[in-house]
Protein backbone atom coordinates (compact mmCIF):
# COMPACT_ATOMS: atom_id res chain seq x y z
CA UNK A 1 0.00 0.00 0.00
CA UNK A 2 2.50 2.25 1.11
CA UNK A 3 4.45 1.59 -2.58
CA UNK A 4 1.63 2.81 -4.14
CA UNK A 5 0.83 6.20 -2.00
CA UNK A 6 4.51 6.56 -3.56
CA UNK A 7 3.48 6.10 -7.08
CA UNK A 8 0.49 8.07 -7.02
CA UNK A 9 2.67 10.88 -5.43
CA UNK A 10 4.97 10.15 -8.26
CA UNK A 11 3.02 10.65 -10.96
CA UNK A 12 1.30 13.66 -9.74
CA UNK A 13 4.44 15.57 -8.95
CA UNK A 14 5.38 14.75 -12.46
CA UNK A 15 2.22 15.63 -14.07
CA UNK A 16 1.15 18.61 -12.23
CA UNK A 17 3.93 21.18 -13.50
CA UNK A 18 2.86 20.78 -17.12
CA UNK A 19 -1.18 21.02 -15.87
CA UNK A 20 -0.30 24.15 -14.18
CA UNK A 21 1.96 25.76 -17.25
CA UNK A 22 -0.46 24.91 -19.52
CA UNK A 23 -3.64 26.70 -17.80
CA UNK A 24 -1.58 30.05 -17.11
CA UNK A 25 -0.60 30.23 -20.57
CA UNK A 26 -4.62 29.56 -21.50
CA UNK A 27 -5.11 32.90 -19.49
CA UNK A 28 -2.76 34.82 -21.75
CA UNK A 29 -3.18 32.70 -25.08
CA UNK A 30 -7.37 31.93 -25.18
CA UNK A 31 -6.73 28.89 -26.59
CA UNK A 32 -10.35 27.44 -27.90
CA UNK A 33 -11.95 25.73 -24.54
CA UNK A 34 -12.39 22.17 -26.46
CA UNK A 35 -9.07 21.71 -26.94
CA UNK A 36 -8.46 22.75 -23.09
CA UNK A 37 -11.23 20.36 -21.86
CA UNK A 38 -9.81 17.49 -24.14
CA UNK A 39 -6.46 18.63 -22.45
CA UNK A 40 -7.81 18.70 -19.12
CA UNK A 41 -9.81 14.92 -19.82
CA UNK A 42 -5.86 13.95 -21.07
CA UNK A 43 -4.27 14.64 -17.86
CA UNK A 44 -6.83 12.52 -16.00
CA UNK A 45 -6.06 9.90 -18.31
CA UNK A 46 -2.50 10.05 -18.25
CA UNK A 47 -2.51 10.18 -14.71
CA UNK A 48 -4.23 7.12 -14.54
CA UNK A 49 -2.57 5.35 -17.26
CA UNK A 50 1.22 6.22 -15.59
CA UNK A 51 -0.08 4.94 -11.89
CA UNK A 52 -1.76 1.59 -13.18
CA UNK A 53 1.45 1.38 -15.46
CA UNK A 54 4.00 1.85 -12.62
CA UNK A 55 2.44 0.00 -10.18
CA UNK A 56 2.42 -2.82 -13.02
CA UNK A 57 5.72 -2.84 -13.94
CA UNK A 58 6.13 -3.53 -9.70
CA UNK A 59 4.35 -6.33 -9.58
CA UNK A 60 5.12 -8.29 -13.25
CA UNK A 61 8.11 -6.55 -14.90
CA UNK A 62 10.39 -6.08 -11.71
CA UNK A 63 9.96 -9.81 -11.09
CA UNK A 64 10.73 -11.13 -14.32
CA UNK A 65 13.88 -8.86 -14.40
CA UNK A 66 15.68 -9.88 -10.93
CA UNK A 67 14.54 -13.26 -11.14
CA UNK A 68 15.95 -13.96 -14.44
CA UNK A 69 19.08 -11.80 -13.71
CA UNK A 70 20.16 -14.34 -10.86
CA UNK A 71 18.65 -17.87 -12.66
CA UNK A 72 20.93 -16.30 -15.40
CA UNK A 73 23.57 -15.82 -13.10
CA UNK A 74 23.80 -19.82 -12.05
CA UNK A 75 24.06 -21.15 -15.40
CA UNK A 76 27.16 -18.57 -16.13
CA UNK A 77 27.15 -19.02 -19.79
CA UNK A 78 28.48 -15.94 -21.05
CA UNK A 79 26.60 -16.01 -24.33
CA UNK A 80 23.51 -16.82 -22.44
CA UNK A 81 23.36 -13.75 -20.79
CA UNK A 82 24.41 -12.15 -23.85
CA UNK A 83 21.83 -13.65 -25.86
CA UNK A 84 19.02 -12.98 -23.38
CA UNK A 85 20.56 -9.18 -22.38
CA UNK A 86 19.87 -8.71 -26.66
CA UNK A 87 16.06 -10.29 -25.92
CA UNK A 88 15.08 -8.26 -23.09
CA UNK A 89 16.39 -5.21 -24.01
CA UNK A 90 14.47 -5.58 -27.38
CA UNK A 91 10.78 -6.40 -25.98
CA UNK A 92 11.13 -3.78 -23.51
CA UNK A 93 11.82 -0.72 -25.66
CA UNK A 94 9.39 -2.16 -28.02
CA UNK A 95 6.98 -1.27 -25.01
CA UNK A 96 8.51 1.80 -23.53
CA UNK A 97 5.87 4.44 -23.55
CA UNK A 98 8.35 7.49 -24.74
CA UNK A 99 9.69 5.44 -27.54
CA UNK A 100 6.08 5.39 -29.12
CA UNK A 101 5.28 8.78 -28.66
CA UNK A 102 8.05 10.12 -30.02
CA UNK A 103 7.73 7.61 -32.96
CA UNK A 104 4.00 8.82 -33.03
CA UNK A 105 5.64 12.51 -33.73
CA UNK A 106 8.24 11.41 -36.10
CA UNK A 107 5.39 9.69 -38.41
CA UNK A 108 3.34 12.47 -37.93
CA UNK A 109 5.70 15.65 -38.61
CA UNK A 110 7.11 13.09 -41.31
CA UNK A 111 3.67 13.26 -42.91
CA UNK A 112 4.44 9.19 -42.84
CA UNK A 113 7.84 9.03 -44.49
CA UNK A 114 9.20 7.56 -41.37
CA UNK A 115 7.00 5.01 -40.64
CA UNK A 116 6.22 4.59 -36.60
CA UNK A 117 6.61 0.67 -36.75
CA UNK A 118 9.66 0.87 -38.42
CA UNK A 119 11.56 3.53 -36.28
CA UNK A 120 10.24 1.46 -32.97
CA UNK A 121 12.03 -1.32 -34.69
CA UNK A 122 14.99 0.12 -35.27
CA UNK A 123 15.38 2.08 -32.02
CA UNK A 124 14.56 -1.36 -29.91
CA UNK A 125 17.44 -3.32 -32.21
CA UNK A 126 19.86 -0.71 -31.37
CA UNK A 127 19.23 -1.28 -27.34
CA UNK A 128 19.31 -4.62 -28.08
CA UNK A 129 22.40 -4.53 -29.97
CA UNK A 130 24.17 -2.31 -27.64
CA UNK A 131 23.47 -4.03 -24.24
CA UNK A 132 24.69 -7.10 -25.57
CA UNK A 133 27.40 -5.27 -26.39
CA UNK A 134 27.96 -3.69 -23.00
CA UNK A 135 27.91 -7.33 -21.44
CA UNK A 136 30.64 -8.31 -23.67
CA UNK A 137 32.22 -5.55 -22.84
CA UNK A 138 32.47 -5.92 -18.94
CA UNK A 139 33.28 -9.89 -19.95
CA UNK A 140 36.01 -8.84 -22.07
CA UNK A 141 37.41 -6.14 -20.07
CA UNK A 142 37.27 -2.85 -22.39
CA UNK A 143 37.15 0.23 -21.36
CA UNK A 144 33.94 2.02 -21.23
CA UNK A 145 35.24 5.27 -22.09
CA UNK A 146 37.07 3.37 -24.92
CA UNK A 147 33.85 1.40 -26.47
CA UNK A 148 31.56 4.69 -25.94
CA UNK A 149 34.31 7.26 -27.73
CA UNK A 150 34.57 4.29 -30.44
CA UNK A 151 30.65 4.74 -30.83
CA UNK A 152 30.36 8.17 -31.13
CA UNK A 153 32.76 8.58 -33.40
CA UNK A 154 30.40 6.28 -35.74
CA UNK A 155 27.54 8.31 -35.06
CA UNK A 156 29.49 11.21 -36.42
CA UNK A 157 30.48 9.83 -39.52
CA UNK A 158 27.29 8.40 -40.34
CA UNK A 159 25.67 11.53 -39.40
CA UNK A 160 27.54 12.69 -42.48
CA UNK A 161 25.93 10.03 -44.95
CA UNK A 162 22.29 10.27 -43.26
CA UNK A 163 19.73 12.41 -45.22
CA UNK A 164 19.02 15.64 -42.71
CA UNK A 165 15.44 14.21 -41.31
CA UNK A 166 17.00 11.79 -39.84
CA UNK A 167 19.98 13.36 -37.75
CA UNK A 168 18.23 15.52 -35.40
CA UNK A 169 15.48 12.44 -35.17
CA UNK A 170 18.45 9.66 -33.99
CA UNK A 171 19.48 11.94 -31.44
CA UNK A 172 16.07 12.05 -29.63
CA UNK A 173 15.76 8.44 -30.17
CA UNK A 174 18.97 7.86 -27.89
CA UNK A 175 17.63 10.35 -24.84
CA UNK A 176 13.71 7.96 -24.99
CA UNK A 177 15.41 4.95 -24.28
CA UNK A 178 15.80 5.61 -20.72
CA UNK A 179 12.56 5.20 -19.43
CA UNK A 180 10.21 3.63 -16.40
CA UNK A 181 10.30 -0.19 -18.89
CA UNK A 182 14.01 -0.19 -19.76
CA UNK A 183 15.98 1.00 -16.83
CA UNK A 184 14.96 -1.52 -14.21
CA UNK A 185 15.02 -4.76 -16.66
CA UNK A 186 18.92 -3.88 -17.68
CA UNK A 187 19.95 -2.99 -14.24
CA UNK A 188 18.71 -6.76 -13.56
CA UNK A 189 20.64 -8.01 -16.06
CA UNK A 190 23.56 -5.72 -14.92
CA UNK A 191 23.90 -7.20 -11.56
CA UNK A 192 23.52 -10.83 -13.03
CA UNK A 193 26.31 -9.87 -15.15
CA UNK A 194 28.23 -8.63 -12.31
CA UNK A 195 27.48 -12.33 -10.24
CA UNK A 196 28.35 -14.13 -13.01
CA UNK A 197 31.87 -12.45 -13.19
CA UNK A 198 32.32 -12.84 -9.47
CA UNK A 199 35.74 -10.91 -8.34
CA UNK A 200 36.39 -9.89 -11.73
CA UNK A 201 33.69 -6.87 -11.72
CA UNK A 202 34.95 -3.98 -10.32
CA UNK A 203 32.26 -1.04 -9.22
CA UNK A 204 33.03 0.95 -12.24
CA UNK A 205 32.27 -2.04 -14.80
CA UNK A 206 28.50 -2.40 -13.53
CA UNK A 207 27.43 0.60 -15.05
CA UNK A 208 27.29 1.60 -18.88
CA UNK A 209 24.60 -0.48 -19.79
CA UNK A 210 21.75 2.64 -19.99
CA UNK A 211 25.10 5.24 -21.60
CA UNK A 212 25.59 2.39 -24.50
CA UNK A 213 22.32 1.79 -24.58
CA UNK A 214 20.94 5.65 -25.31
CA UNK A 215 23.97 5.51 -27.95
CA UNK A 216 22.20 2.02 -30.09
CA UNK A 217 19.27 3.86 -30.71
CA UNK A 218 21.30 6.97 -32.29
CA UNK A 219 23.28 5.01 -34.75
CA UNK A 220 20.17 2.31 -35.67
CA UNK A 221 18.48 5.58 -36.55
CA UNK A 222 21.17 6.85 -38.35
CA UNK A 223 21.62 3.60 -40.16
CA UNK A 224 17.75 3.25 -41.17
CA UNK A 225 18.37 7.31 -42.57
CA UNK A 226 21.47 6.07 -44.63
CA UNK A 227 19.50 2.96 -45.73
CA UNK A 228 16.57 5.18 -46.91
CA UNK A 229 18.54 8.00 -48.35
CA UNK B 1 -12.92 19.43 -34.28
CA UNK B 2 -16.44 20.55 -32.83
CA UNK B 3 -17.16 17.72 -30.15
CA UNK B 4 -15.48 16.40 -27.63
CA UNK B 5 -12.91 13.69 -28.00
CA UNK B 6 -12.24 10.85 -25.25
CA UNK B 7 -11.82 7.52 -26.68
CA UNK B 8 -12.14 7.90 -30.04
CA UNK B 9 -9.32 5.75 -31.50
CA UNK B 10 -8.97 4.06 -28.25
CA UNK B 11 -9.99 0.54 -30.18
CA UNK B 12 -6.37 1.30 -32.18
CA UNK B 13 -4.69 2.16 -29.56
CA UNK B 14 -5.26 -0.62 -26.90
CA UNK B 15 -4.57 -2.92 -30.44
CA UNK B 16 -1.21 -0.93 -29.91
CA UNK B 17 -0.44 -1.60 -26.91
CA UNK B 18 -1.40 -5.46 -27.24
CA UNK B 19 1.29 -5.60 -30.08
CA UNK B 20 3.55 -3.55 -27.59
CA UNK B 21 3.38 -6.07 -24.70
CA UNK B 22 2.93 -9.68 -26.47
CA UNK B 23 6.87 -10.08 -27.23
CA UNK B 24 7.54 -9.56 -23.23
CA UNK B 25 4.73 -11.60 -22.49
CA UNK B 26 6.33 -14.28 -24.77
CA UNK B 27 9.31 -14.36 -23.60
CA UNK B 28 8.15 -14.41 -19.90
CA UNK B 29 6.60 -17.15 -20.71
CA UNK B 30 9.14 -18.89 -22.19
CA UNK B 31 11.06 -18.46 -19.15
CA UNK B 32 8.41 -19.45 -16.84
CA UNK B 33 8.62 -22.95 -17.89
CA UNK B 34 12.54 -23.19 -18.71
CA UNK B 35 14.28 -21.27 -16.47
CA UNK B 36 11.95 -19.46 -13.88
CA UNK B 37 9.96 -21.83 -12.55
CA UNK B 38 7.44 -19.18 -10.51
CA UNK B 39 4.88 -20.65 -7.71
CA UNK B 40 1.69 -20.55 -8.78
CA UNK B 41 1.08 -17.11 -6.86
CA UNK B 42 3.81 -15.31 -8.09
CA UNK B 43 2.93 -16.46 -11.44
CA UNK B 44 -0.48 -14.78 -11.28
CA UNK B 45 0.89 -11.74 -9.36
CA UNK B 46 3.06 -11.20 -12.35
CA UNK B 47 0.52 -11.61 -14.81
CA UNK B 48 -2.06 -9.39 -12.82
CA UNK B 49 0.86 -6.81 -13.18
CA UNK B 50 0.88 -7.41 -17.16
CA UNK B 51 -2.98 -6.63 -16.80
CA UNK B 52 -2.27 -3.29 -15.14
CA UNK B 53 0.61 -2.88 -17.18
CA UNK B 54 -1.16 -2.94 -20.36
CA UNK B 55 -4.22 -0.82 -18.99
CA UNK B 56 -1.87 1.75 -17.78
CA UNK B 57 0.05 2.16 -20.94
CA UNK B 58 -3.28 2.18 -22.64
CA UNK B 59 -5.00 4.98 -21.07
CA UNK B 60 -1.34 6.89 -20.83
CA UNK B 61 -1.43 7.38 -24.27
CA UNK B 62 -4.75 7.78 -25.20
CA UNK B 63 -4.57 10.78 -23.22
CA UNK B 64 -1.39 11.53 -24.82
CA UNK B 65 -3.03 11.23 -27.94
CA UNK B 66 -6.34 13.47 -27.39
CA UNK B 67 -5.24 15.80 -24.69
CA UNK B 68 -1.04 16.61 -24.85
CA UNK B 69 -0.63 16.12 -28.24
CA UNK B 70 -2.67 18.86 -29.50
CA UNK B 71 -2.66 21.20 -26.69
CA UNK B 72 1.12 20.92 -27.17
CA UNK B 73 1.22 21.42 -30.53
CA UNK B 74 -1.50 24.31 -30.74
CA UNK B 75 0.24 26.58 -28.08
CA UNK B 76 3.47 25.70 -30.11
CA UNK B 77 1.89 27.41 -32.89
CA UNK B 78 0.08 30.01 -31.77
CA UNK B 79 3.30 31.14 -29.83
CA UNK B 80 5.32 30.87 -33.62
CA UNK B 81 2.70 32.62 -35.05
CA UNK B 82 2.91 35.76 -32.75
CA UNK B 83 5.18 38.71 -32.92
CA UNK B 84 5.94 38.16 -29.10
CA UNK B 85 6.51 34.55 -30.03
CA UNK B 86 9.91 35.09 -28.37
CA UNK B 87 8.31 34.70 -24.94
CA UNK B 88 8.10 31.10 -25.41
CA UNK B 89 11.88 30.74 -24.52
CA UNK B 90 11.44 32.28 -20.89
CA UNK B 91 8.32 30.53 -20.07
CA UNK B 92 9.85 26.98 -21.61
CA UNK B 93 12.77 27.95 -18.97
CA UNK B 94 10.61 28.28 -16.39
CA UNK B 95 8.72 25.23 -17.21
CA UNK B 96 11.70 22.84 -17.39
CA UNK B 97 12.63 24.46 -14.47
CA UNK B 98 9.51 23.48 -12.22
CA UNK B 99 9.03 19.89 -14.09
CA UNK B 100 12.38 19.13 -13.17
CA UNK B 101 12.32 20.14 -9.99
CA UNK B 102 9.49 17.98 -9.11
CA UNK B 103 10.98 15.16 -10.73
CA UNK B 104 10.80 11.92 -8.71
CA UNK B 105 14.05 10.36 -10.57
CA UNK B 106 16.00 13.64 -10.38
CA UNK B 107 15.55 13.51 -6.48
CA UNK B 108 17.22 9.75 -6.96
CA UNK B 109 20.02 10.95 -8.67
CA UNK B 110 20.57 13.75 -5.98
CA UNK B 111 20.12 11.12 -3.42
CA UNK B 112 23.36 9.08 -4.83
CA UNK B 113 25.44 11.97 -5.47
CA UNK B 114 25.55 13.40 -2.59
CA UNK B 115 26.23 9.45 -1.23
CA UNK B 116 29.22 9.00 -3.75
CA UNK B 117 30.68 12.09 -2.95
CA UNK B 118 30.63 11.86 1.15
CA UNK B 119 28.31 14.75 1.70
CA UNK B 120 30.30 17.40 -0.11
CA UNK B 121 27.60 17.91 -2.66
CA UNK B 122 24.21 18.18 -0.86
CA UNK B 123 21.18 17.07 -2.58
CA UNK B 124 19.68 20.72 -2.73
CA UNK B 125 22.56 22.21 -5.02
CA UNK B 126 22.47 19.56 -6.88
CA UNK B 127 18.46 19.80 -7.34
CA UNK B 128 19.24 24.00 -8.35
CA UNK B 129 22.29 22.53 -10.91
CA UNK B 130 19.94 19.88 -12.91
CA UNK B 131 17.16 21.92 -12.84
CA UNK B 132 18.51 24.93 -14.32
CA UNK B 133 20.78 22.88 -16.59
CA UNK B 134 17.18 21.31 -17.64
CA UNK B 135 15.45 24.45 -17.68
CA UNK B 136 18.35 26.16 -20.13
CA UNK B 137 18.40 23.13 -22.43
CA UNK B 138 15.11 23.83 -22.88
CA UNK B 139 14.98 27.58 -23.38
CA UNK B 140 18.31 26.96 -25.83
CA UNK B 141 16.09 24.57 -27.78
CA UNK B 142 13.57 27.44 -28.45
CA UNK B 143 15.68 30.18 -29.42
CA UNK B 144 17.75 27.90 -31.29
CA UNK B 145 14.25 26.96 -33.95
CA UNK B 146 13.26 31.00 -32.88
CA UNK B 147 16.67 31.94 -35.02
CA UNK B 148 17.50 28.70 -36.89
CA UNK B 149 20.63 27.34 -35.38
CA UNK B 150 22.06 23.73 -36.56
CA UNK B 151 21.35 21.62 -33.71
CA UNK B 152 25.23 20.08 -34.38
CA UNK B 153 25.91 23.77 -33.30
CA UNK B 154 24.88 23.18 -29.93
CA UNK B 155 25.09 19.33 -29.01
CA UNK B 156 28.92 18.77 -30.88
CA UNK B 157 30.07 21.17 -28.21
CA UNK B 158 28.21 19.83 -25.36
CA UNK B 159 29.07 15.80 -26.38
CA UNK B 160 32.79 18.15 -26.78
CA UNK B 161 32.88 19.45 -23.03
CA UNK B 162 30.88 16.08 -21.22
CA UNK B 163 34.00 14.02 -22.54
CA UNK B 164 36.57 16.60 -21.32
CA UNK B 165 34.90 16.66 -17.97
CA UNK B 166 34.84 12.85 -18.01
CA UNK B 167 38.58 12.73 -18.24
CA UNK B 168 39.44 14.71 -15.45
CA UNK B 169 36.61 13.10 -13.23
CA UNK B 170 36.52 10.22 -10.86
CA UNK B 171 35.36 7.00 -12.29
CA UNK B 172 32.33 7.17 -9.92
CA UNK B 173 31.16 10.25 -11.12
CA UNK B 174 31.79 9.25 -14.37
CA UNK B 175 29.78 6.18 -13.91
CA UNK B 176 26.40 8.41 -12.23
CA UNK B 177 26.70 10.82 -14.58
CA UNK B 178 26.36 9.00 -17.95
CA UNK B 179 23.46 7.21 -16.62
CA UNK B 180 21.71 10.15 -15.27
CA UNK B 181 20.89 11.37 -18.48
CA UNK B 182 17.75 9.63 -18.69
CA UNK B 183 16.28 10.98 -15.18
CA UNK B 184 14.86 14.81 -16.76
CA UNK B 185 13.89 12.72 -20.37
CA UNK B 186 10.35 11.89 -18.21
CA UNK B 187 7.15 11.62 -19.98
CA UNK B 188 6.46 15.05 -19.97
CA UNK B 189 9.58 16.00 -21.73
CA UNK B 190 8.35 13.94 -24.81
CA UNK B 191 4.57 14.20 -24.74
CA UNK B 192 4.58 17.59 -23.83
CA UNK B 193 7.47 19.71 -24.49
CA UNK B 194 8.69 18.44 -27.49
CA UNK B 195 4.94 18.63 -29.48
CA UNK B 196 5.21 22.32 -27.78
CA UNK B 197 8.70 23.05 -29.99
CA UNK B 198 7.60 21.17 -32.71
CA UNK B 199 4.65 23.29 -33.12
CA UNK B 200 6.83 26.17 -32.63
CA UNK B 201 8.93 25.46 -35.57
CA UNK B 202 6.10 24.43 -38.00
CA UNK B 203 4.76 27.92 -37.42
CA UNK B 204 7.84 29.82 -38.33
CA UNK B 205 8.43 30.81 -41.96
CA UNK B 206 11.73 28.70 -43.06
CA UNK B 207 11.55 26.31 -40.18
CA UNK B 208 11.43 22.75 -41.09
CA UNK B 209 9.92 20.97 -37.72
CA UNK B 210 11.40 17.53 -38.66
CA UNK B 211 15.16 18.73 -39.15
CA UNK B 212 14.98 21.45 -36.61
CA UNK B 213 12.25 20.66 -34.35
CA UNK B 214 13.76 17.35 -33.15
CA UNK B 215 16.71 17.36 -31.26
CA UNK B 216 15.66 18.84 -27.96
CA UNK B 217 15.57 15.41 -25.98
CA UNK B 218 19.18 15.00 -26.77
CA UNK B 219 20.01 18.70 -25.32
CA UNK B 220 17.62 18.14 -22.15
CA UNK B 221 19.19 14.48 -21.54
CA UNK B 222 22.73 15.90 -21.86
CA UNK B 223 21.97 18.54 -18.78
CA UNK B 224 22.35 16.30 -15.83
CA UNK B 225 25.41 14.55 -17.21
CA UNK B 226 27.08 18.18 -17.57
CA UNK B 227 25.77 18.89 -14.12
CA UNK B 228 27.05 15.56 -12.40
CA UNK B 229 30.38 15.82 -13.87
CA UNK B 230 31.17 19.62 -13.52
CA UNK B 231 29.53 19.63 -9.79
CA UNK B 232 31.99 16.38 -9.18
CA UNK B 233 34.92 18.14 -10.48
CA UNK B 234 34.86 20.84 -8.18
CA UNK B 235 34.20 18.73 -5.00
CA UNK B 236 37.30 16.79 -6.24
CA UNK B 237 39.15 19.82 -5.83
CA UNK B 238 37.63 20.82 -2.63
CA UNK B 239 38.46 17.42 -1.40
CA UNK B 240 42.08 17.79 -2.47
CA UNK B 241 42.51 21.30 -0.29
CA UNK B 242 40.39 20.02 2.67
CA UNK B 243 43.58 16.77 2.49
CA UNK B 244 46.25 19.99 2.02
CA UNK B 245 44.56 22.05 5.08
CA UNK B 246 45.06 18.65 7.48
CA UNK B 247 47.93 17.59 6.45
CA UNK B 248 49.09 20.88 7.50
CA UNK B 249 46.86 20.81 10.36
Amino acid sequence: MKDIKGTVLEVVLAVLPVTVFVLILQAVLRLPSLVMAQFLIGVVMVTIGLIFFLVGIHLGMLQIGEATGSALSRIGRVWILVLFGFLFSFVVTVAEPDVRVLATQVDAVSGGAISKDLLIIFVALGVAIFVGLAILRVVLGVPLRHLLLASYALVFILAVLAPAEFRAVSLDAGGVTTGPMTVPFILALGVGVASVLGGRSTSADGFGYVALGSVGPILSVLLLGVIYG
Amino acid sequence: MNELKIFDGFGHVLLEVAVALAPLLLLFLILQVWLLKFSRRRFIRVLKGFVLTFLGLSFFLQGVYVGFLPVGEIIGKTMGSLEFGWLIIPAGFLMGFVATFAEPAVRVLNYEVEKASGGYIPQQVMLYTVSLGVAASIALSLWKVWLGIPLWYLVIPGYVLAFILARYSSPSFVAIAFDSGGVATGPMTVTFILTMVLGFASALEGRDPLTEGFGMIAMVALSPILAVLSLGLLFSRKEKQDERYHAEV
